[in-house]
This record gives C-alpha cells, sequence and structure tokens, in this order.
C-alpha cells in the first residue's frame, strides 16, 4: 500500500463526514439564498443595500480585526516566555493559558461582567483608592466585547506562534549573534520574521473564529453589539427572511473563504501542501 | 414577545423553586387538585387522536414543567391522550420550518399571536376552532383566528425605590425624565413594548398610539440611548441590572418584576401605570401529527380557570380567562397583569400592528441602539 493510499484511507472518512454534515447543508443554504423567497439574486442586492447589515458587517470586521491585533500581539508574548523560559515558568505560562481555556465561554462572559461593570471588583478599587469619582464604562459596550473576545480567543493565538516558534532552528540565532547582532536586531530581524507563518496563522484563526462570535458580545455588549451571526440568528428565527439570512451566510463564508486562500498562499508560497 | 418572554419563565420557575419558597410543594399540591376534580371538568369520551398523543412546544427546562402539571397531566386524566412537553421553542422561524416540511412533528405551540397569525395567513397553522374552544373564555379583544389567547404578560416600569420611593416615577414620561429621576436606564433589545413607551413618554396618549408613529418613537430613542445602560435581551439580564444598581428604572417583564422586588426586599418596585400587556397564545400547526380536534381540545381544556391560576403561580403569568382573576387570592392579585385594576392602567399592544411591521421595526431600532 503507497503512502498516498494510506492517507486517502485516514482522512477519507473524516472528508466523507464533512461532506455530509457540513458541506451539504450549505450548499442548500446557497441555494435558499438564490430561490427564497423567488429564484434570482435579490436577496444578495437586498443584503449588499440593506443599512442593517452593512452596519452589522462592517461592525464585525471592526471588532474582529482589532481583537485579532490584540490576540496576536498578546499572544505573542506569552508565547514567546512560554517557549523560551526556565521549566518552572513555563509551567506557571501553561496553567494560565489552558486553565482559562477549559472555561465555558458564558463563565467567562459574565465573570467580566462581575470584575468591569459599574459596580463591578475593579470600579469599586478605583473609586475606593480615590482614583476616579464615576464609575469607568468598561462593559455593555464595545470596548466590554473586545476585552471578552481578546480573553477568549488569545490561546488559539498562543498555539500556532509557540509551536512556530518551536521548530524555529536555535543555530540560526547563534549565528546571528556570531555575526554581531545585538539582542533587539535578532528578534526583529531573524526571530520575528522566522516565526512569521505562526503569527499569520494566529491571525488566521483568531479572525475566523472571531467573525461567528455570537454569546460573548449579547453579554457584555449591553445589547448594543450586533454582530453578524447575531443578524443571521435574528433572520433565521425572530423576524424569519430566510433568504436574506442565507445570503449573509454566504457573503460571510464566501469572503472568509477568499481571505484564507490569500493568507494561505502567504504561509505556503506556492501553494504547497 | 417573540419567545424571549416565553423563554424567561423557565427561568423564574427555576429561581421560584431554587428558593423553596411557594415551591413544588405548593405546586404539587395544586396540581393535585386540578387532578382530583378533573372528572368536573371536560368529561367526555377519551378520543383517540390520530397519533394518540400531542406535542405541545413551549420555551423549555422547568416551564415545560409547569405545563405538564398544569395542563398535560389533567388533559391526560380526562381524554387519555398523552401531551408530550417539547422545550425547544417555537420560535416564528422554526415553526414555519416544521410546517412547511409537511410532516410536522409538533402539534401546539406557546407562540406570540401576530407570529401564529403571520404564519397562519400564509397556510401554515390550523384556524383555531371556535365550536371547540371558547371565545366566551377569552378577555374582551384577545383571540386570533390562528392563536388562541392563553395568558398575558406585561412590559412595565420597575425602580429604585430607596432613590425614588418618595416619588415614584408615574409613567413613561417619568422614565424618559433623567433630571427628576437621575440613573441609568434599561430597556428591552428587542423592540416589542419599547416604541409605546417611547412614544407615551414623548406625549403621545394611550388610545393615540396605534398605528405607531416610528419615526418619532426612533427620533426619541437617539436622543434618549445615551441613557440606558443595557439593552437587555434575557430576563435574568434586566433583573440582574436593577438588582446590583447599574440601573435605576428599566422597563421589564412583569413576570420578572415580582421576583425583583422580592429579591430586593422590596428595594425595587414597579408600576403598572402606562405598562403595556402583552399576549401570550397556543397555536396549532397545519396538519399537525396529533390531528387538529385532538389540539383544539386541548386548548380548550387549558381555559379551565383553576389550571390557568397554576401558571400565574409557577411563573406569573396572567389567566388568558378573566375567570380565573378571582381565583387569584387578593394579596397576589396586584402582580396579576390582567387584574381589572392594574389593567385599566395599561396598554394592551396591538397584535395587528406587529403582524404587519415587526420585522421592519425592529431592523429600524436595532441600527439605532447599536449605531
Amino acid at each position: 500500500m503507497s503512502a498516498a493510499t494510506k492517507t486517502a484511507i485516514l482522512i477519507g472518512p473524516l472528508l466523507l463526514f464533512l461532506a455530509l454534515v457540513y458541506v451539504l447543508p450549505f450548499l442548500g443554504v446557497v441555494r435558499w439564498s438564490v430561490t427564497l423567497p423567488e429564484p434570482g439574486l435579490d436577496q444578495y442586492r437586498a443584503a449588499l443595500n440593506d443599512p442593517l447589515v452593512l452596519s452589522v458587517f462592517w461592525r464585525t470586521l471592526r471588532i474582529c480585526a482589532l481583537v485579532t491585533v490584540l490576540c496576536v500581539t498578546a499572544g505573542y508574548l506569552v508565547a514567546l516566555i512560554w517557549v523560551r523560559s526556565g521549566p518552572l515558568a513555563r509551567l506557571l505560562m501553561e496553567v494560565c493559558i489552558l486553565i482559562p481555556f477549559w472555561i465555558s465561554v458564558l463563565t467567562r462572559a459574565f465573570g467580566w461582567l462581575a470584575l468591569l461593570s459599574n459596580r463591578g471588583l475593579v470600579n469599586g478599587w478605583l473609586q475606593a483608592a480615590g482614583l476616579i469619582d464615576d464609575p469607568l464604562r468598561m462593559v455593555r459596550n464595545e470596548f466590554g466585547v473586545v476585552v471578552g473576545m481578546t480573553h477568549f480567543l488569545i490561546p488559539f493565538a498562543v498555539f500556532p506562534i509557540a509551536s512556530a516558534m518551536r521548530n524555529l532552528d536555535e543555530r540560526v540565532l547563534m549565528a546571528a549573534r556570531g555575526m554581531g547582532a545585538g539582542r533587539l536586531r535578532i528578534f526583529w530581524q531573524v526571530f520575528v520574521p522566522m516565526t512569521g507563518p505562526g503569527i499569520l496563522g494566529a491571525a488566521l484563526l483568531v479572525f475566523v473564529f472571531a467573525l461567528g462570535f455570537f454569546v460573548t458580545p449579547a453579554i457584555l455588549g449591553g445589547g448594543r453589539s450586533v454582530l453578524v451571526a447575531e443578524l443571521i440568528y435574528l433572520r433565521i428565527f425572530q423576524s424569519p427572511d430566510w433568504g436574506l439570512a442565507a445570503a449573509v451566510s454566504v457573503i460571510l463564508m464566501v469572503s472568509v473563504g477568499a481571505l484564507l486562500a490569500v493568507l494561505l498562499r502567504q504561509i505556503r508560497p506556492g501553494g504547497a501542501p | 414577545m417573540n419567545g424571549k418572554h416565553q423563554e424567561d419563565c423557565l427561568a423564574i420557575l427555576a429561581e421560584r423553586a431554587r428558593r423553596g419558597a411557594l415551591s413544588r410543594r405548593r405546586f404539587t399540591q395544586l396540581a393535585a387538585v386540578l387532578l382530583g376534580s378533573s372528572a368536573l371538568g371536560l368529561r367526555g369520551l377519551p378520543v383517540l387522536a390520530d397519533s394518540g398523543e400531542l406535542v405541545f412546544v413551549n420555551w423549555g427546562g422547568d416551564a415545560s414543567k409547569a405545563y405538564d402539571s398544569a395542563f398535560g397531566q389533567p388533559f391526560k386524566a380526562d381524554t387519555g391522550i398523552a401531551v408530550k412537553q417539547d422545550g425547544s421553542g417555537p420560535t416564528e422561524g422554526a415553526i414555519a420550518a416544521q410546517a412547511e416540511s409537511g410532516k410536522p412533528a409538533w402539534d401546539i405551540v406557546d407562540a406570540d399571536p401576530f407570529s401564529a397569525e403571520k404564519l397562519g395567513k400564509r397556510g401554515l397553522m390550523e384556524p383555531i376552532d371556535y365550536d371547540i374552544v371558547d371565545r366566551g373564555k377569552m378577555r374582551d379583544g384577545f383571540g386570533w383566528d390562528y392563536a388562541a389567547s392563553s395568558y398575558f404578560y406585561s412590559y412595565i416600569i420597575a425602580y429604585d425605590a430607596t432613590k425614588f420611593g418618595d416619588n415614584p416615577p408615574s409613567g413613561m414620561a417619568d422614565f424618559l425624565d433623567v433630571e427628576t429621576y437621575p440613573g441609568k436606564r434599561a430597556m428591552y433589545k428587542w423592540g416589542s413594548g419599547m416604541w409605546e413607551a417611547l412614544l407615551m413618554g414623548d406625549g403621545v396618549a394611550a388610545e393615540d398610539l396605534y398605528p405607531l408613529d416610528l419615526e418619532r418613537a426612533h427620533a426619541k430613542l437617539s436622543s434618549f440611548k445615551e441613557h440606558v445602560i443595557s439593552f437587555w435581551g434575557g430576563g435574568a439580564e434586566s433583573q440582574s441590572l436593577l438588582l446590583n444598581g447599574e440601573a435605576s428604572m428599566a422597563l421589564v417583564w412583569s413576570t420578572r418584576a415580582k421576583l425583583i422586588e422580592e429579591d430586593s426586599g422590596g428595594d425595587v418596585r414597579f408600576t403598572w401605570n402606562q405598562g403595556m400587556v402583552a399576549p401570550g397564545s397556543m397555536a396549532v400547526l397545519k396538519g399537525n401529527p396529533g390531528g387538529a380536534y385532538a389540539a383544539m381540545r386541548f386548548i380548550a381544556a387549558a381555559q379551565d380557570p383553576a389550571r390557568q391560576v397554576v401558571m400565574f403561580e409557577m411563573l406569573g403569568q396572567g389567566p388568558g380567562n378573566p375567570a380565573a382573576d378571582a381565583l387569584i387570592p387578593a394579596d397576589e392579585a396586584r402582580f396579576n397583569p390582567v387584574d381589572p385594576a392594574n389593567f385599566a392602567l395599561q396598554v394592551p399592544l396591538d397584535v395587528a400592528w406587529y403582524e404587519e411591521n415587526y420585522g421592519p421595526a425592529l431592523d429600524e431600532y436595532l441600527k439605532i441602539i447599536s449605531a
């Protein structure tokens, strides 16, 4: 049996499973988008001219982009300490990354509410310390949504970055040092570029994941931050317009797909697997 | 409305059970009484439904238990037809999906009347058979072609009585007045009842509300929204906003207001003044597996006043049958949204208006609050 046949046998069931539970239903959604209420591309025209849909798309993109930048930056630092420090610090980092990772998204959102609300712990401390008079508005707005989403998604940025850092050939750094480069220069000109694919992978993972967020914005946004996932829910269940919901879903999928294609080419030049 | 309220009932039930205040014992007692007396009620030969059972779809969790004990078990005792509770949540979209499939698995749904009416006109719902369901056991002005009026809840003002106890808010103008009544507000995220509140607060008389002047309501919303700390999406959220003092006044469901008052030890109170009464209803899917006849009989059986009082005790729902008001103890009547004294202070939501306008109005509303 050749290696290729083995691979096909091993991966085949998964592909079949995905085709059945994911691709097929999605094709059904695509069909809805061009047939409900009547055949044609009217729903796409309606979606792209609907001020609510546009404002929701724009807000979703803006929040997800911001969350991605924050997650990748924070994740890079966390991964750096995790990968390149002694055993004790490493253990500590692992605990700090993994424990929140295991706690449900709902619990974490309510945790932030308890910490950051007007009568929450943080405002309580700041007021008791005399640093502020009026409570700071930290949740029930977009700020709260960004905090909650970033906190949830940091581990997803850490893992690909850490893996890229681990795979980096230590000798390259030694060579750079041998050539007389300073620490900062080694970091910016050697270390960061060599972990670039990890950074892009992390950004991709976080961004795509963030696009589908539902619970965190609903709890921490004070009802104000309607993102695209909630809009689709609204159009399927609450004030049903399945054609429009399907069109919005397809637009989201296509834009994410295009983004993936572009970024994957960046990570693996030439597109080779 | 749109299921959100019904969903909240289960949460209320869970809380009441947790507190052990009224609780399960009282509930079991009531249920036992109902079961015992049921022989006197809707008697008749057991009629076997098409599938021999009915599926009643509600908003899940413990609310299913309430429906089961208040309506399901007595109905089975009377007719021999078992009623299965399904808590998967009959949103308008979910009902449409079931009915359009041509082979629905659902019989009866706890739905918003305006949704049922809309779906009914698309041929997806069974018309209510008023030869079986008794229109005389519904309140005047409620009861529709495709939806049988079954219970009520209100959108009302709840306020921090430690701040405003001496001069409590008397209506929506006070709700919108942050000078006299300082502090943040909370409103409902999905619009229902809020347009009416904004318009009355802006000076529109209750009798001139419909058709709603959305432009005026939304202009008011735009200028007022900075005072709204949160647009709550669920009853528990409205409760916590008031209990932890983040909002000094909020528009909440009456079913929640009762809990909030109890939980705060009277520090948060509520008023029925200029509240909006929202109707809940039961509706039957076209081609339901148990057959329309059995489903209509179930709805008729659920009109029994004593059974509706169980729902009031458990969930705070105002009974759909006016005869049930008298069965509610005097000290509890102030929590009944449709008690004649309370009802007179409020405005009923116009189902026909919501049927026509809810979708686009909600879009506009969401655009403003999220801008």
